[in-house]
């Protein structure tokens, strides 16, 4: 049977634009500021868990493999997960695993992205597709999610005023967060008068391309009552993947994310969450766009089904609201490393830690939820933490 | 050990020759047809979907991901990897089923050689493209030839080898002859003697063209379930008894060349996992990663087969021939039957699963309870997995 998963600590560091960095630098210093906050040395470790989307954002090919002194891994067992935007989740989930299965005791789990060393990122995203089919035509990330946010936006009646709202909340979050790239004070109409990049989905909806790396060290459940007095446990972890030919999913409806809503029902049937609504104190989504908060807040339960507007709408998600969604100011506000996109599951922790600083929300938080994002847009992974 | 993890179903598809007709998705929808058939299971028992590939050989971002239509993962509780040797899959398929031991998990990978020039200049830059980027890649400029890239790391390590065991070419050549003889088992007699394979071309001294394996394609499934769900199924399982993987330092430049330390403590936890003493005593069957023959040699050492030092005299005595008391890639190896960059590490343990089910056609080695697994994932890289494999 699975045994129990704690968090003891995680590694932060500045997510810029440009980081002046090597990825093997970048990987050191988030490994440190791990160790450092767990009051661990890196012999503690026992195995090391890479994430990161794409090699070819940095231009190595296995990028870990140039890491693994830096990370403590020399000698050790180490292991690498990509799945491009959700590898933010499913790499911690990984490193889930390694604990649960009984194999190992502590495991560092190193997420990094360098997306500054490539001249375009949408290019690298053009080679995910089918070489005869779909790349022959341009498809990249933006124009794929308009597709997608117009799909989304007509079958629930939403409208691009409720997606802008979602980019001046998490922006205006990020204000107080000191690892954020992006924190801007806006208005609705500044972002509804920013750029298209493709309808409906503008400039100020999309998140910036982000340098940064983020650690996080997993304990099984004698070592971190050893570590610490309130560990914060993995009560449920989720993965869902629907086909990667987008034009042939299960439910013919982009608009729909069948795929989150089965990793979210996986993540909450494990952690014994029947209303997510109410049990649930606090969640950090995966919003590389806006309306993609507003999708997977729908997906995992912290609204109903086409509900996302009026959360927005009456400041449920805000951060004195009621249920406060990316209160970091998420991957709008605090940057889009893709793989380090587990910066959403470090706040999660920070939050229950009441080691958010000005971040943090004025609620107690013992649960909270965190999504990621990615695949051919066809992969959701979940994880639900908290205390006992 | 109640919940110990088996293998349930293996599906192979592989070939000498290049494969034109289907497609590597094809490849892999073959595979995973075949592996549940084998296990008697439908795509609607599938719990879980694992693969790996590594994208700039596909020539593909997140090239794992693509293959998730042709292994059953549509709509189910997957995960998926990459970046590392088919072999790990089979970890974290063991570490999935251990979490959760309800679950029948698919792990799967493909390498389809074929579409790429695999002779050319295009691995050669993936090479050069997996070194460090600020201090070991620059090293590429003072090569005359790329083409001579892998060939001359190879060959350092070969070189750093042979000096510290004392071995000579020939010993070298003889390991390629006895993979290409028993790839060939079954058939006519392998051209391929020591006067051939020392007088193929030299790339750099020792690494020849019939040292170094050759690409090919292949496509490997097995499916793994934990022992209470086995007990109702048709065929025999086989059960992971140990599992270990390492990594050795990134730089090139400060690894200490011809040791395989990553072998040697991947073998290590490997081996205590399964509770093994003696390896050169304990384990009946071996497959081991012969990219270059000095490599098959290297790991024989590090993975206990003989005592250090002792290579020379192993070889002399035949002990990893085939009749020999501790054969070693009896399937022909990578030497023989080709490298499925990514892949072959999988099919490693399908061909030792085979040997304890007994099905082996045609190059079956008698009485195997307990078999061996090896994988290293190549030049540049010091990363190696093994796996112990048994009866019961």
């Amino acid at each position: 049977m699975a045994k129990k998963v704690a968090i003891v600590g995680v590694g932060m560091q500045k997510f810029e634009f440009r980081k002046e960095e090597t990825v093997e630098e970048m990987i050191f210093d988030v490994t440190r500021n791990a160790l450092e906050n767990c009051h661990l040395s890196k012999e503690d470790i026992e195995a090391v868990v890479y994430g990161s989307a794409v090699d070819a954002f940095c231009g190595i090919h296995n990028s870990d493999k140039v890491a693994i002194d830096a990370s403590g891994g020399m000698l050790r067992p180490t292991m690498r997960n990509s799945t491009s935007g959700s590898t933010a989740i499913s790499t911690p989930i990984l490193g889930y695993t390694h604990v649960a299965s009984g194999l190992y005791n502590l495991v560092m789990v190193i997420c990094f992205e360098k997306m500054s060393e490539n001249a375009a990122a949408q290019a690298v995203f053009n080679t995910v597709y089918d070489e005869a089919f779909v790349r022959p035509i341009g498809l990249n990330v933006p124009i794929q999610c308009g597709l997608e946010a117009r799909a989304y936006l007509h079958r629930y009646g939403l409208t691009e005023r409720q997606m802008a709202k979602v980019s001046v909340k998490n922006r205006g979050n990020a204000l107080s967060n000191p690892y954020a790239q992006l924190p801007m004070k806006l208005t609705v109409d500044d972002v509804l008068s920013s750029p298209y990049l493709a309808w409906p989905v503008k400039r100020l909806d999309t998140a910036p391309v982000t340098d940064g790396a983020r650690a996080v060290v997993l304990a099984s459940e004698d070592v971190a009552k050893e570590l610490t007095d309130d560990p914060v446990w993995i009560k449920g972890v989720g993965r869902g993947a629907d086909s990667v030919w987008f034009m042939g999913r299960r439910n013919y409806d982009l608009g729909r994310l069948d795929y989150a809503y089965l990793a979210a029902k996986q993540a909450y049937d494990m952690a014994g969450i029947q209303n997510p609504m109410t049990e649930i104190d606090y969640a950090e989504v995966y919003d590389p766009f806006t309306y993609k908060e507003m999708q997977h807040c729908e997906a995992l339960g912290l609204c109903p089904e086409g509900g996302a507007g009026r959360m927005i709408d009456e400041g449920i998600s805000f951060k004195e609201g009621a249920l406060p969604v990316n209160a970091s100011g998420g991957l709008q506000g605090e940057g889009n490393p893709i793989g380090a996109g587990m910066s959403r599951l470090c706040w999660c922790y920070l939050q229950i830690k009441r080691e958010a600083g000005a971040c943090h929300v004025p609620k107690d938080v013992n649960t909270a939820v965190t999504n990621g994002w990615g695949g051919m847009y066809q992969y959701n992974a979940v994880m639900v933490i908290g205390r006992d | 050990m109640e919940n110990r993890v088996c293998i349930v179903g293996i599906g192979l598809v592989e070939s000498a020759q290049s494969i034109f007709e289907l497609s590597h998705k094809e490849l892999l929808f073959y595979s995973t047809r075949k592996a549940l058939d084998d296990a008697g299971l439908e795509r609607k028992d599938i719990g879980g979907a694992i693969t790996s590939s590594y994208d700039f050989l596909e020539g593909r971002s997140l090239s794992n991901q693509f293959t998730l239509d042709s292994i059953g993962g549509v709509m189910k509780p997957c995960d998926l990897r990459l970046g590392e040797d088919g072999i790990y899959c089979l970890f974290a398929g063991y570490m999935e089923v251990m979490a959760d031991p309800s679950k029948f998990v698919v792990v799967a990978s493909v390498q389809k050689a074929s579409e790429r020039d695999s002779e050319g200049l295009g691995y050669q830059k993936l090479i050069a493209a997996s070194m460090e980027p600020v201090f070991s890649r620059p090293v590429c400029n003072s090569i005359p030839n790329l083409l001579g890239l892998e060939p001359v790391l190879a060959a350092m390590e070969a070189r750093a080898f042979m000096e510290r065991s004392g071995l000579k070419e020939e010993q070298l050549a003889r390991v390629a002859v006895k993979n290409f003889n028993n790839a060939n088992s079954g058939r006519e007699k392998s051209a391929i003697n020591l006067k051939a394979v020392l007088e193929s071309e030299l790339f750099s001294w020792p690494i020849r063209q019939l040292t170094r394996a050759r690409e090919a394609d292949a496509a490997c499934t097995l499916i793994l379930a934990s022992e209470k769900k086995v007990r109702s199924m048709a065929q025999s399982p086989v059960f992971i008894r140990g599992i270990g993987w390492c990594s050795d330092q990134s730089h090139l430049a400060f690894r200490q060349q011809g040791l395989a330390r990553e072998t040697k403590w991947a073998a290590h936890q490997a081996y205590k996992m399964a509770g093994i003493q003696r390896p050169d005593k304990e384990i009946n069957l071996a497959e081991v990663s012969d990219w270059y023959a000095h490599r098959e040699l290297m790991h024989c050492e590090v993975l206990g087969f003989c005592n250090l030092g002792e290579i020379g005299s192993c070889i002399a005595d035949g002990v990893f021939e085939k009749e020999g008391p501790l054969p070693v890639n009896v399937s022909g190896g990578l030497l023989g039957r080709g490298n499925a960059i990514g892949t072959s590490g999988l099919t490693r343990v399908a061909q030792v699963a085979l040997q304890i089910r007994g099905q082996a056609n045609g190059y079956q080695v008698p009485g195997v309870e307990v078999g061996l697994a090896h994988s290293w994932s190549g030049i540049p890289t010091a990363t190696a997995g093994v796996a112990v494999l048994s009866k019961w």
